[in-house]
């Protein structure tokens, strides 16, 4: 049972109490559907384009797999089919998954539709930026930053790792243990990994 | 007792700014008397934060709806245990219940650590103190959960229903725990910074509780994780939502520093890099904090929009500034007194494995913010969804995963070819042997074989450890193998326990590979109407639909949908999946529908049934999705979670030192072992 927001504030404080609940209780009052952001449904743009062929493009599997591809525009962060499956409060996804559906029966195979709906809603309506311009920089930045990393460690390492010279003035004690126990004190302290 | 609470919230305040105030001139004037008013000023804030939560609690419990916060979050007909929970359920309550959290933390910080740390102590005092302050100014003028209405409305609107489940009972609890707890080590940084005693001693105090706020944050979100998959319904457990992103970042920089901190401990290295760790460990749990609350990024978990976020930001940006002025100022006193001797080396290992999870934690927080970045330099909104973070992420934590297995063998300083080839042997011939059986088995995912090949190597490696310290205490003890153990993990809590942590991450990196085949199937039935599927495991499913059914429970109407469940012509029981309208007192709908998921779960599966809705009147419209191996994810935080614990187990000085801290040479001539 659906029931508008006037409509309920009336029916929970009734006159003029429920407009200061309104007002106290605005930013919650949004319709927030099963992914808890204010979901808008006007955000919904018709994709169409005449039919080109008559034979459906993809199987159902190939079409729930190009739905995950894109982005519903309800403000829940979830791709079409995972919206649609999920939450049926939500008006954008089904409206959007009928566009595919329809795209698909017109012959127009995943390209084409990708290509269709960016062209109405722009980039955001893909769950990852397309791989040109400066959307590359998203992507190989952290490697970028991580190679760098690499490197000044590999620099730094090769820096504290050199050959320290003997001062001239310092004479090398002789040492009071056999070769065994000399031995045996290298493998303690390589062993000593606590 | 309301009334008391709401006080007290103010005299905490005034607590908070004496503390501060008190204790910084205390510290720098070295007036005694200054500094242990400020310490009992703090003890008194923490007495009067305890007050105010009990008092909103108070409210909470009688449904008293004078309160804005208490007639926004709760009904008269919402179960009393989410009466409860409501507390940290909205943007007001939550900042109190972190106010509250980060008042006890401090006064047992300072009470357990006022003998240990004598002269850094009058700078942590004031440093929690002013992070005490910003908390109640917020709340106070920014997110008062005692503000009142103008009128007492004759019932609340109610909990959200997705927060009404045991997992948002305890999940948003522990992530607090985790979160807040990076405010003393911080303190301690500060302390340290201020004072340029920056040797091993503080670390001794910060790495307990970077301990605690590494357990809880684990614990925490994989709560997070259970509560989105057993609620939201969309099928996954973690979708690199900005929230979870959020939460993940103090993880990744404290699990960095629990490593690190043993080269600084061993070799007396990387104190620069410890600091700045600790330091960027509490930012990011502020800047978590600001994108939950801001409204900056749209996100599942996010309170509503609000003008707290601008508090945090202007927080997080002075917490910044003083702690870069500081940390600049200091360079020479954070000089290393060794040097790394080879690349071949647990300290070189460790270094790799701090730059891997900064790295992992810098991409999650670039994709976070890439999406303002863009909009901001070309004015294009784009969409950074999973398969960004995953392409970016996996790769990284696979390389995570193998110098798991890596690190802990190896040898500090430098290690001997002899040494590689007797740790390592074992290791590769498992993760090899693992790779053929899965390829023969006709595994073809490149990301899954990689995964569960370097799982098999880091396992094999940690039994090893386990293996060898069991037989030698066998041998030289005469005790069992089972005592031989029990006793191998007591003695050294700090090495076992981390190894333990381990085979949680690989149990987690075997659930996430399993990710990879999952399958899922869109579904309408009638009722007496069935469909067919194969799982990922080549087994047929049948489910046959028994109808819709309606009907009313305490505070909402439900509509459920039961399928029969048939593996392989075997009937495996019935799951039922619900969609609820939630009504307040007068049956009013009170929130959008909401949905319960139908789970069967397996060891090796799940299958996971939602109901989206129903169409006409008995038509089902569903999603079916086997999920393999989500139970490991569960279980892996388990694991890791007892791994946590028993790591910081307190173990007295004496035990440590047997356990091998200190070694004790034997006179010449008895043999070595």
């Amino acid at each position: 049972m659906h029931v508008t927001r006037r409509g309920f504030l009336q029916l929970v404080s009734g006159g003029s109490a429920s407009l200061a609940l309104t007002a106290a209780l605005g930013a919650q009052q949004a319709n927030t559907g099963a992914a808890n952001v204010p979901m808008d449904e006007a955000r919904y743009l018709p994709v169409r384009l005449p039919p080109r062929s008559s034979q459906p493009s993809m199987t159902n599997l190939q079409r729930d797999a190009l739905e995950h591809r894109i982005h519903c525009q309800c403000g829940c962060n979830l791709d079409v089919f995972t919206c649609r499956t999920t939450d049926f409060s939500c008006q954008v996804s089904p409206a959007m998954h009928k566009d595919v559906m329809a795209l698909v029966a017109g012959g127009y195979d995943a390209q084409d539709i990708i290509n269709a709906f960016t062209k109405v809603y722009g980039p955001r309506v893909l769950m990852e930026p397309p791989r040109r311009g400066f959307n590359l920089a998203g992507y190989f930045t952290p490697f970028v930053v991580l190679l760098a990393g690499i490197a000044l460690v590999v620099v730094l390492i090769r820096r504290w790792h050199r050959p320290v010279e003997m001062d001239a003035g310092v004479r090398q004690l002789p040492v009071d243990a056999s070769p065994d126990e000399l031995e045996r004190l290298q493998r303690l302290v390589r062993h000593d990994d606590s | 007792m309301i009334l008391i609470g709401e006080l007290s919230l103010w005299v905490a305040l005034l607590m908070a700014a004496w503390a501060t105030t008190a204790g910084f001139a205390g510290a720098f004037t070295e007036r005694q008397e200054l500094i242990a008013s400020a310490r009992r000023a703090l003890y008194a804030m923490c007495g009067f934060v305890i007050m105010a939560a009990a008092g909103l609690w108070t409210a909470l419990l009688t449904s008293d709806f004078s309160f804005r916060f208490v007639a926004s979050e709760t009904s008269r007909n919402l179960p009393s245990v989410y009466k409860f929970t409501a507390f940290w359920g909205g943007q007001d309550g939550s900042l109190l219940f972190w106010a509250l959290i980060l008042s006890c933390y401090t006064a047992i910080a300072v009470r357990t650590g006022r003998k240990s740390n004598r002269e850094l102590m009058p700078f942590v005092v004031p440093t929690l103190s002013a992070i005490a302050l910003f908390f109640l100014l917020t709340i106070c003028f920014g997110a008062n959960p005692y503000s009142r209405l103008d009128f007492i409305p004759l019932d609340g609107r109610g909990l959200n229903p997705q927060l009404q489940n045991p997992g948002m009972a305890l999940h948003p609890p522990n992530l607090y725990l985790g979160y807040i707890a990076t405010a003393i080590p911080f303190a301690y940084a500060v302390g340290a910074l201020i004072t340029r005693r920056l040797d091993n001693e503080w670390l001794t105090s910060v790495r307990r509780w970077v301990l605690v706020s590494w357990l809880f944050n684990t614990v925490g979100i994989i709560l997070g994780m259970w509560w989105a998959y057993v609620e939201l319904g969309w099928g996954g457990y973690w979708a690199w939502d900005p929230v979870e992103n959020a939460s993940f970042l103090p993880w990744l920089i404290n699990t960095a520093f629990l490593h690190s901190i043993m080269v600084q401990e061993k070799r007396g290295m990387l104190k620069k890099w410890n600091v700045t760790l600790v330091v960027s460990a509490f930012l990011a749990a502020i800047l978590g904090t600001f994108i939950t609350r801001s409204g900056v990024i749209s996100s599942v978990h996010a309170f509503a929009q609000s003008s707290v976020g601008y508090w945090f930001l202007g927080f997080l940006l002075l917490s910044i500034a003083v702690t870069a002025a500081l940390v600049s100022t200091r360079l020479r006193d954070l000089k290393a007194t060794a040097e790394l001797e080879s690349m071949v080396s647990r300290e070189a290992s460790f270094l790799f494995n701090n730059l891997l999870l900064v790295g992992i934690a810098f991409s999650v927080l670039w994709g976070t913010l890439f999406p303002i970045l863009s909009e901001a330099v070309r004015g294009t909104k784009i969409t950074v969804g999973p398969p960004f973070f995953n392409q970016v992420n996996v790769p990284l934590g696979l390389l995570l995963l193998l110098l798991t297995g890596i690190g802990p063998l190896i040898a500090w300083r430098r290690a001997s070819t002899a040494n590689l080839k007797r740790q390592f042997t074992g290791p590769v011939v498992a993760g090899v042997v693992a790779l053929a059986l899965l390829l023969a088995l006709g595994m073809r995912d490149v990301y899954a074989l990689i995964a569960y090949t370097l799982g098999a190597f880091v396992l094999m490696t940690i039994l090893q450890e386990f293996r060898k310290g069991v037989e030698a205490r066998h041998r030289m003890y005469g005790e069992g193998r089972a005592v031989a153990l029990l006793h191998l993990v007591a003695r050294n809590r700090r090495r076992y326990g981390g190894y333990i942590v381990h085979v949680g991450i690989v149990v987690l990196f075997a659930a996430f590979a399993g990710l990879a085949f999952k399958e899922e199937f869109d579904v309408s039935l009638k009722g007496g109407e069935q469909y067919a599927a194969v799982d990922p495991y080549g087994h047929q499913w049948r489910f046959v639909s028994q109808g819709v059914s309606r009907y009313d429970e305490l505070n909402r109407h439900t509509t459920a949908v039961l399928l029969e469940a048939f593996r392989d012509g075997k009937r495996m029981g019935v799951i039922k999946t619900e969609k609820r309208q939630y009504v307040d007192s007068r049956g009013v709908p009170s929130f959008e529908p909401s949905t319960e998921v139908g789970i069967m779960s397996g060891l090796r599966q799940d299958v996971y049934v939602v109901l989206a809705g129903v169409s006409g009147e008995d038509t089902a419209e569903m999603r079916i999705t086997f999920n393999p191996l989500v139970w490991w994810v569960w279980y892996g935080g388990m694991i890791m979670a007892l791994g946590g614990l028993i790591v910081m187990w307190p173990q007295a000085e004496r035990r440590r030192r047997q356990a091998g801290y200190e070694a004790v040479l034997e006179p010449a001539g008895t043999s070595a072992t």
